[in-house]
This record gives C-alpha cells, structure tokens and sequence, in this order.
C-alpha cells in the first residue's frame, strides 16, 4: 500500500472522517430505535452531528484541583484508541486496512482505552459524582472485559488464528452463531456494557450521579468522548457481525449485519432496568465467564475430535 | 484526592439541583464505597410564603392561592380549603357538588399515580416503562381538561360548592378513558410484579417494618405499603366518601414492590369509584351562599392527597380574611422515612427509596 492512500485510509476512508460520521449515524439509529420502542418521537437524523459540532464550538472548562494536561489529553486519547482499532477492523465490507498475526489482542485492548480514559478523567477531578462515576466504570470494566474478550476468542479458536482478517475469511458464510450461541450472547451483552447502553448505565446513571465520569467534561473534551464512543460502537458491531453472523464480505452484508445486531441491542435496553453495579458485577461473574468457559471447553472438545477424525 | 490522616466521610451531596430531584432540596449522603452510611436532608428550598400571603387575602382569594401550593395535587389543597371554612362558616355544600369534588380528587389521584409509577420507573432506569406511563396519563389529563378546562389547577371549587357540572357528555368521555386506563394498570401491575430486571432493583429493597412506619408517623400510600391501614377518606369520611367508599389498599410487605403494587392497585380501585359516583351523580345544585365574612373560630379540616394524609388549620375572627391558615403535607409525614431507609443501601437504590415516598418539595415548602 502507498503512502498515500495508507494517509488516506487513516484520515478519511474507511477510518478517520468516515468513521467519525458513521458513528454518529449510529448513534443516531440507537436512538431513533429506542424511542420508537418507547412510542417517542426521537431524535433528528442530524442531532447527534448537531450536538457534536455544538459542543465543539463550546467553551471547554476545566475545573479546580484538574491536572490540565490529562484533563485535555484523556479525550484525544480515548478517541485515538477507538480510532486506531478501528484500522485492523474489515469495516463496510472492506479488508482490514492492517493486519497482522494477534491483532485481535491489540484490537481489544485498544477498545477499552476509551473506559479506561473515562476512568482516569473521572478520578483526574475532584467532583464526588465523577469519583463514583469512574469507580462503578473502572469496576464494570474489569467484569465485563474477561467475559467479553473469551466471547471473541471462541471464533479464534475456530479458526485457528489471533488475526482478524484470518478469522473474519473463516468465519465468512459460517454462522458461528448457531455453533457458539453462548458466545454470541455475552459478546453482544459484553459490547453493550462496554458502550455503557441501559441497563449497563451505572456508570452514568443521571437519577443518582448526574453524568459520572464525565460530569465535569464540557465542550471539546465531551464531544472527543461522545465521537470515541460512537466510533467504538461501529467497530464493536462490526466485530461481532464478522465473527457470529457470517461475515461481513460486502458493504450491504455489514449494513445489513451491524443494523440486526443494533436492533437487538435496543431492544435488550428497552425491556431492562438499569443493573446496580454490585449486580452488572455479579452477573459478569456469576453467569457471563462461566457460561463463556463452558462454551470454550465445547469448542475445544469438538475441535479436537473432528481433528482426530481428519487424521483418522 | 488529598488523602488525609484523618479519616475524613466521603460524602455526596444530591441537590438543590441534581437530574434525580424534580423539585429542590438537598440531601447528603455520606458513603463508603456504595453503600450509604448516613443521610441528612434540608427543605426549604421553595418556600413561597404562602400561609403568610394568605392573611392578606380574603377567604375567597385564598382558593386560588392554595391551589397553586401543589401543581400535582391542586385540587386535593383547595377541597381540603373549602371544606374547612364552609365547616367555619357552618355551611354544606350541596350533594352534586360534594360528588364533583370527590371525583375530580380521584381523577386527581389517577393523574398523580400516574405521574408518580412514569418518575419512579425513570428512577430505577426503566425509562420504557417511563415513556408509557406517561402516554397514557394523557387521557386522564385530557378528562380533566374536558371536564374542568384545565390540565393543572383544575380551579373546580368554590366555597360552598364547585362551579363545574358532569354532562352526559363528558361522563361517557370518562368511562370510555377509563376502560383504557384500566386495561394499561392491569398491564403495569403485571409488569412491576413479575418482570425481573426491575424487580431486582425494587423486590426487598428499602423495607420499612410496620412498626417503624407507625413510628414514623408515614401517611398515605407509603404507610398502606407497610401494612399501616391509614386512610383519611374512610376514618374521617369527607365530601362524598361517606356515600362513595373507597377499599383500602394494603400490602404487608413494605419494600418497594409493594408501593408500586398499592399504588396501582389504588389506581384500579379510583377508577371504580369514579365509575361509581357518575353512576350514582346525585342532582340538584351546584353551590349554596357563602357569608363574606366566616364566623370567628377555628377548625382543622383533613383530606387523603394522592401522597398521604393532607392537613389544614383555619382560623377565624369574623371578617373577610383568615387570622391564620396553616397546610401540612404529606411529603414531610414520608420524609424522615427517606433519611432513615437509606441508611445500609446502595448508592443506585437511594433515588429510588426517596421517589418510593412521592416526594412534593413544592408542596412541602408552600
């Protein structure tokens, strides 16, 4: 690949600019979703865009007691995470515009730098609703991210690699979602708790700490944040429907895809009651790595004797 | 954070204005880690001075005055107004307007219970069951509006009778709302009794015992919830309760769950009784004269507001203007409820146990 289209694809097409833009219009279909199911109205198809562009044209404040160069940093930093995995991601049906051996690792840790920013923003200030905040996402992090990462890993097993592109061509027309249901299902519910979507909201429940983590962002910081998490739900969809839903070979199949698996993920919100933190954590622990491990020793087991039978 | 060698209480302080108060006060939560360790509150935020401003005003500008202590429950504050002077002034309101009185308080109640699950489902993030709850609170604000004109101070009373009459009309209008309502609360009531994830957050969360909310002194629904049998429109029968009574809802179990299922199941039990006084609407006048001037003496005139047991004290001294009105609401009975329950559980369940009370801080503060 050139230079040049390697800039191109960094900054415009399928990552960058592209990216940015296809994330609010996600963000934009989560919501409009969610307020049919409610019998509302909904947003605009403009308005995450318009909120976006609002808040960057706002003054950014930086409150008392900060220390400024990480209050400015953590936003570029959690958009910069999302946006560098999206590069080893086959977004709208093209090929991952980088690939190499375990890049799924790297991928998946990429993602959650967005939480891990928000954490640290929310502990970098000294408003009590903030400290809360980033203590329940720090904390639903480190339940939902085991789960999460063994769900993606079933598919690599399959398919016998670490590296994106190589599971997406496995998985390609195979709906791994009917042999690793389990596996499917904490990804999807993993990827909600991750995008901190109802009931996975604890960490910014308004009723009880107004915005968490992010209560004192305004302006710059908060609209860098809300583009990282639209960004990471485009990658985050796109993922799962390469991995369970047999690929996503072309850009109708990914549309197609990432809308269904949307679909599910807003109705789980509209039926659910936001989880206390003790809860999202229990059964994070309790029901979601168990279930998941039991799926993987399946998985193993099957592999293994369908390769005794090869060789047999 | 500094840390300091003192161990110094992380507290957290919710209000006047926070997204999970509708209204102005301030609570503050001290906390370790999740779990709430203590718990003050302050009120007085809206305070109008209304009870002052209603010794400048003669008896008649007081309606309207006292009307407008509560946006929710206007037209509870302005019977309970009413009936305390007319009982001054040894007037009796005629048997139709008794009747219209006590079905605009159970219209009033249906609108404000409404309200009420739509808030507290948005407390516990069950923003669904918001949404809903709220459209169809629409058609009993819409009733209200054909019967009286008014979505919000329905402005029904006067003194010595009300100034709005049921036509066939409207009366059909309300059954038809009504069969609606009623089918959506069975729903609701099946909802907040068997659906899991909001059980999870409602099921055995913030008990209070029958003994503690005896203690307590908590009225209305909240009381109901704990078994307490407290209700004004059956102990102290007032307008037309002693012809029209109502079932008292009770639940022993006091959580949560149990607020919300006693308060839909009074919702069931007011549509019954607003299907009940159309049937049996008695005829005849509307109003009687009313002296300008109340004879001199004092009175205490006791109403069931959608929230509670709802307290008026009148005093007279034969003029045009009262000596001395004093309101007591139902929120500050619930109150020290909130402070005492919170006390041992999380965090997340705090908003909720104060929503659990149907708080009125306006109301509260006048």
């Amino acid at each position: 690949m050139s230079t040049v289209t390697s800039i191109a694809a960094l900054l415009l097409f399928p990552s960058g600019l592209f990216l940015l833009l296809s994330g609010l219009a996600y963000e934009w279909a989560d919501r409009k979703l969610l307020a049919q199911f409610q019998n509302r109205v909904g947003p605009r198809w403009f308005q995450p865009l318009a909120d976006v562009v609002k808040l960057l044209a706002k003054e950014e404040v930086a409150p008392d007691g900060v220390n400024g160069r990480l209050f400015v940093a953590l936003p570029i930093i959690a958009l910069a995470g999302a946006l560098t995995a999206a590069l080893y991601v086959p977004l709208f049906g093209l090929a991952p515009a980088f690939s190499f051996p375990g890049d799924l690792i790297v991928t998946l840790y990429l993602l959650s730098m967005l939480t891990l920013c928000m954490g640290i923003a929310g502990a970098n200030t000294l408003d009590r609703f903030s400290l809360v905040g980033a203590t329940r996402a720090l904390t639903q992090l480190f339940s939902y991210e085991a789960p999460f990462l063994l769900a993606l890993l079933g598919p690599a097993l399959v398919a016998e690699s670490w590296q994106i592109s190589e599971i997406a061509a496995y998985a390609n027309g195979r709906y791994l979602l009917l042999t690793q249901p389990i596996g499917f299902l904490v990804a999807i519910i993993g990827l909600m708790g991750k995008l901190e979507l109802p009931p996975f909201d604890a960490p910014e429940a308004e009723t009880e700490i107004v915005a968490g983590a992010l209560t004192e962002y305004s302006g710059r910081g908060l609209a860098l944040f809300r583009l990282g998490k639209g960004v990471e739900m485009v990658v985050g969809l796109t993922l799962v429907a390469a991995f369970y839903l047999g690929g996503v070979a072309n850009p109708f199949a990914f549309l197609l895809k990432t809308l269904v698996l949307l679909l599910v993920m807003v109705v789980m919100q509209a039926l659910m009651t936001r989880l206390r933190i003790d809860q999202t954590v229990g059964m994070w622990w309790r029901y979601g790595a168990l279930l998941v491990l039991a799926q993987w020793l399946i998985t193993i087991l099957f592999h293994a004797i369908s390769q005794v039978h090869l060789m047999g | 954070m500094q840390t300091d060698t003192q161990r110094e209480r992380f507290t957290i302080p919710i209000g006047p204005q926070h997204p999970a108060l509708k209204e102005p006060g301030h609570f503050r939560f001290s906390v370790d880690g999740e779990i709430v360790t203590g718990a003050t509150v302050r009120l007085g935020y809206a305070h109008r001075g209304l009870e002052k401003l209603a010794e400048k005003q003669n008896w008649v500008q007081n309606i309207y005055l006292f009307e407008r202590v509560c946006g929710i429950c206007s037209h509870t504050h302005a019977t309970a107004y009413c009936l305390g002077v007319e009982r001054l002034a040894g007037v009796i309101a005629p048997p139709r307007a008794q009747a219209i009185r006590t079905l605009v308080c159970e219209l009033e109640r249906i609108h404000s219970h409404l309200l009420w699950l739509g808030v507290s489902a948005h407390e516990a993030g069950f923003d669904t069951l918001f949404m809903y709850s709220w459209r169809d609170r629409e058609t009993v604000m819409d009733l209200l509006e054909a019967l009286t004109g008014n979505r919000v101070n329905y402005s029904v009373n006067v003194l010595g009778g009300v100034k709005v009459d049921v036509t066939e009309e409207i009366a059909q209008a309300i059954y038809k709302g009504l069969d609606f309502l009623e089918e959506r609360t069975h729903h609701y009531l099946q909802v907040v009794s068997s659906d899991a994830s909001f059980l999870q957050r409602a099921r055995g969360v913030g008990v209070m015992t029958r003994q503690q909310a005896e203690v307590m002194g908590v009225v209305g629904p909240t009381a109901r919830a704990s078994g307490v049998t407290r209700d004004i429109r059956i102990e102290a029968p007032y307008a037309a309760y002693a012809d029209f009574p109502p079932q008292v809802i009770v639940d022993e179990r006091g959580d949560l769950e149990a607020r919300f299922v006693v308060r839909l199941k009074e919702l069931l039990e007011s549509y019954r009784l607003v299907r009940e006084i159309l049937a049996r609407l008695p005829e005849g006048e509307l109003t009687v004269r009313m002296p300008r001037r109340i004879k001199s003496g004092e009175t205490v005139s006791r109403v069931e507001a959608p929230r509670g047991e709802l307290f008026y004290f009148l005093k007279s001294n034969g003029t045009d203007t009262p000596v001395r009105v004093h309101a007591r609401t139902p929120t500050i009975c619930n109150m020290t409820s909130v402070v005492r329950l919170a006390v041992g559980h999380q965090l997340a369940d705090v908003p909720l146990i104060l929503a659990g009370i149907d708080p009125c801080f306006s109301c509260n503060d006048r």
